[in-house]
């Protein structure tokens, strides 16, 4: 007998009553502003917040951002509005997931910020969730010191109970919920951000 | 694995007791565990009713735990997962052999995993010539310095910032500044990043397992989660079988209740979902994923008294709560898991009679239960291993000796008040100025406690007096009498077994 059928068996053989689960739990989260949620909890995490009312507003900061942050290597995510990022920001240097040519892999390891946009943004916890996909790296939320995401304010619900809700049929290989910037207490619970991940999580979130 | 007997846990226990630093540390810790789940539970709506809830999801799923195990198998396959079915430790320990021998891995990383520490993964890696390094901090840390995790969460929570830096001094080759914490940290990201670039396979568990699509959620705040399981070619993960959860809508269930019982997160930094390897027009991810189905116990507690305890979420809410963790430390519980939910899980996978003393290790305060996400109950699983080794007969021929001896000597009424009237003469010469008695600490059984003395008068001759006073219903108080008598002596006699393991 396979290890397969001798364990399903046993849990099968020890007749054990079936239950029926509990109907489904929904979010009993009511906020008057999402937006505003989302700004108060994600800067409570070391995240940061940065609300503007306009898509155009939102390139004006990165703008600023690039500049404070001396960034010359930039990874960019495919799900960011469509724009010509190159052209916009000629002076740095760009790999654009899916468009670039080039090794993704190495452009991540050396770049100086990873840009993405965002599945959905939940507002109780200030998470964004980003998936993989053919224009959408993984390692480019991951491995940049820096991680800005330009997140919509029409992506925002309420926790993640609405969000498994909302849940489409197609599951793509990896979706990341990301709640603030990498972070550890593991010496002495002093906390210390960018142990793995990136030290900066910065969300520009946008009205349109 | 040599297990805990009452010597060893005794031996353990009191070396951690006598270790200033470790009870600061410890204590320090929890406490802030505590504190941070507290003010964040108390921040969730109808938080009772919340937990409530997921314990009927737990305990539904465990009730067709074969079930979902099919629909996660069939759904991971689907979307390109290979599924491998593993009956104990070893068993899965060989698989992960295997696949990494298949890639020719000579060095593989790890994210934090509870039930790798289970099978002694890394011990069966070292032995194939392969390299593990953990890459949570915490575990790196006691990686480094070759201990086992002391807290199911922060693993490294007994070291202080001097070990620390001692350890990654060594590892660098140069003196680090221990009070420069972000500093230490930084240098663990550096040494690393680079093993998560150059490893050959990346090797995780599973905080939970999603059946409906096959997915399997891992929850970091570091990042070595996805770090793992994004930059390695090969992705392999162990999952114990009774991490199921049967749908998305459970998942967020789990999902909210965890951070928060844990660090006091609402949720933690990274909740990273995999379901399958890195579809072909993906531009990374591990192009092979494997997943462990592992037993190794469980599924022999289904159906059974203590079949709750595979209600667990390894958030360590029990640990922090339990005041026997805070004084023994993780340590003393022999394992990986420790505190009250290590006090009956080890048993109950590896063997009571080995690890005879754990279901002593707790003063049975109920404030495991109180915590506990799932509200499992620690303190009634704790007692009835205790039943058990009196029935199986693991306690020692000495203590069924004494304690049969005392059960018929409370059926002795004129024997019993001989003694007592004869102990209330001997003490004398040993009652302290406290109205305590000085035991020589040899003949002690209490241990380090002392002992009350006996009472001048009896409670005996003291209702007898009662009773002529006033006396309407003199049989009925013969019969309350000795009641009250018996219930007296069993609870010394409970302190007198207490005195044994604390």
């Amino acid at each position: 007998m396979t290890a397969r059928d001798d364990i399903l068996n046993k849990l099968r053989s020890r007749g054990r009553v079936p239950e029926t689960p509990p109907p489904v739990w929904q979010s009993r989260r009511r906020f008057e502003s999402l937006a505003a949620r989302f700004a108060e909890s994600l800067p409570k995490v070391k995240g940061e917040v940065i609300r503007v009312e306009s898509p155009d507003g939102a390139l004006e900061t990165l703008d600023t951002l690039f500049n404070d942050l001396g960034a010359q290597r930039i990874v960019a995510n495919g799900d960011l509005p469509t724009l010509d990022w190159a052209a916009r920001w000629p002076d740095r240097e760009w790999h654009l997931v899916g468009q670039s040519d080039g090794d993704l892999r190495a452009f991540c390891a050396a770049a100086d910020v990873g840009l993405s946009g965002a599945e959905a943004a939940l507002a109780e916890t200030g998470s964004i969730v980003v998936a993989a996909g053919p224009t959408k790296s993984r390692l480019a939320t991951l491995l940049p010191p820096v991680h800005i995401a330009l997140v919509p304010e029409s992506i925002l619900m309420p926790d993640i109970f609405t969000w498994t809700a909302a849940r489409r049929n197609e599951t793509p290989a990896n979706i990341a919920i990301i709640s603030g910037p990498s972070k550890t207490g593991d010496i002495e619970q002093v906390l210390a951000v960018g142990v793995h991940g990136p030290r900066r999580f910065i969300v520009i979130l946008y009205g349109e | 694995m040599s297990g805990v007997t009452f010597k060893q846990f005794k031996f353990d226990a009191h070396k951690a007791i006598a270790d200033p630093v470790l009870q600061g540390a410890v204590d320090g810790a929890t406490r802030t565990f505590r504190t941070a789940r507290a003010a964040a539970l108390a921040d969730v709506p109808d938080v009772d009713e919340l937990r409530d809830h997921f314990k009927a999801i737990r305990s539904a799923t465990l009730s067709r735990l074969a079930d979902h195990l099919e629909t996660f198998e069939r759904q991971a396959a689907a979307a390109g997962a290979h599924v491998h079915w593993a009956q104990d430790g070893a068993a899965a320990n060989r698989i992960v052999v295997e696949i990494a021998r298949q890639h020719g891995a000579q060095m593989v990383v790890k994210s934090k995993s509870m039930a790798t520490e289970e099978t002694h993964l890394n011990k069966a890696l070292i032995e194939a010539g392969i390299t593990p390094v953990e890459t949570d901090l915490g575990e790196w840390i006691i990686q480094l310095a070759g201990e086992p995790p002391s807290h199911i969460v922060g693993p490294a929570l007994h070291k202080t910032r001097q070990q620390v830096a001692e350890l990654f001094s060594r590892e660098v080759g140069r003196p680090l500044d221990p009070d420069d914490i972000p500093a230490l940290t930084a240098e663990a990201r550096r040494v690393l990043r680079e093993k998560f670039l150059t490893a050959d396979i990346g090797i995780s568990g599973a905080n939970l397992a999603v059946a409906e699509t096959g997915s399997i959620v891992l929850v970091t705040n570091e990042g070595n989660g996805r770090l793992v399981t994004s930059a390695p070619p090969a992705h392999i993960a162990v999952v114990g079988i009774e991490k199921i959860c049967p749908t998305w809508d459970d998942a967020a269930v789990w999902l909210s209740l965890l951070g928060r019982s844990a660090t006091g997160q609402p949720l933690s930094i990274y909740t990273n979902t995999i379901t399958g390897p890195a579809r072909a027009a993906d531009l990374d991810g591990p192009r092979e994923m494997h997943i462990i189905l592992m037993d190794n116990g469980r599924s022999g507690l289904i159906g059974t008294g203590y079949e709750e305890v595979l209600q667990c979420i390894r958030c360590g809410a029990c640990l922090n709560a339990c005041p026997v963790y805070q004084e023994v430390g993780g340590h003393s519980y022999g394992n990986a898991y420790s505190g009250p939910i290590g006090a009956v899980l080890i048993p109950l996978l590896f063997g009571l009679e080995s690890n005879e003393a754990l279901p002593h290790a707790s003063s049975l305060c109920g404030a495991c239960l109180e915590v506990c996400p799932a509200r499992i109950d620690l303190p009634r699983m704790l007692l009835d291993l205790r039943a058990d080794e009196v029935d199986q007969h693991i306690l020692s021929r000495e203590e069924h000796l004494i304690e049969s001896g005392i059960a018929w000597l409370l059926g002795q009424r004129r024997l019993f008040n001989f003694l007592a009237d004869m102990g209330r003469i001997f003490q004398k010469p040993l009652v302290d100025q406290d109205r305590l008695l000085a035991v020589p600490p040899e003949f002690n059984p209490a241990g380090e406690r002392r002992l009350p003395t006996l009472a001048e008068r009896s409670f005996h001759d003291l209702w007898n007096n009662l009773r002529e006073e006033d006396d309407p219903a003199a049989p009925v108080y013969g019969w309350l009498h000795l009641a009250a008598v018996v219930l007296a002596l069993l609870f010394i006699l409970r302190l007198l077994k207490g005195g044994k393991t604390s």
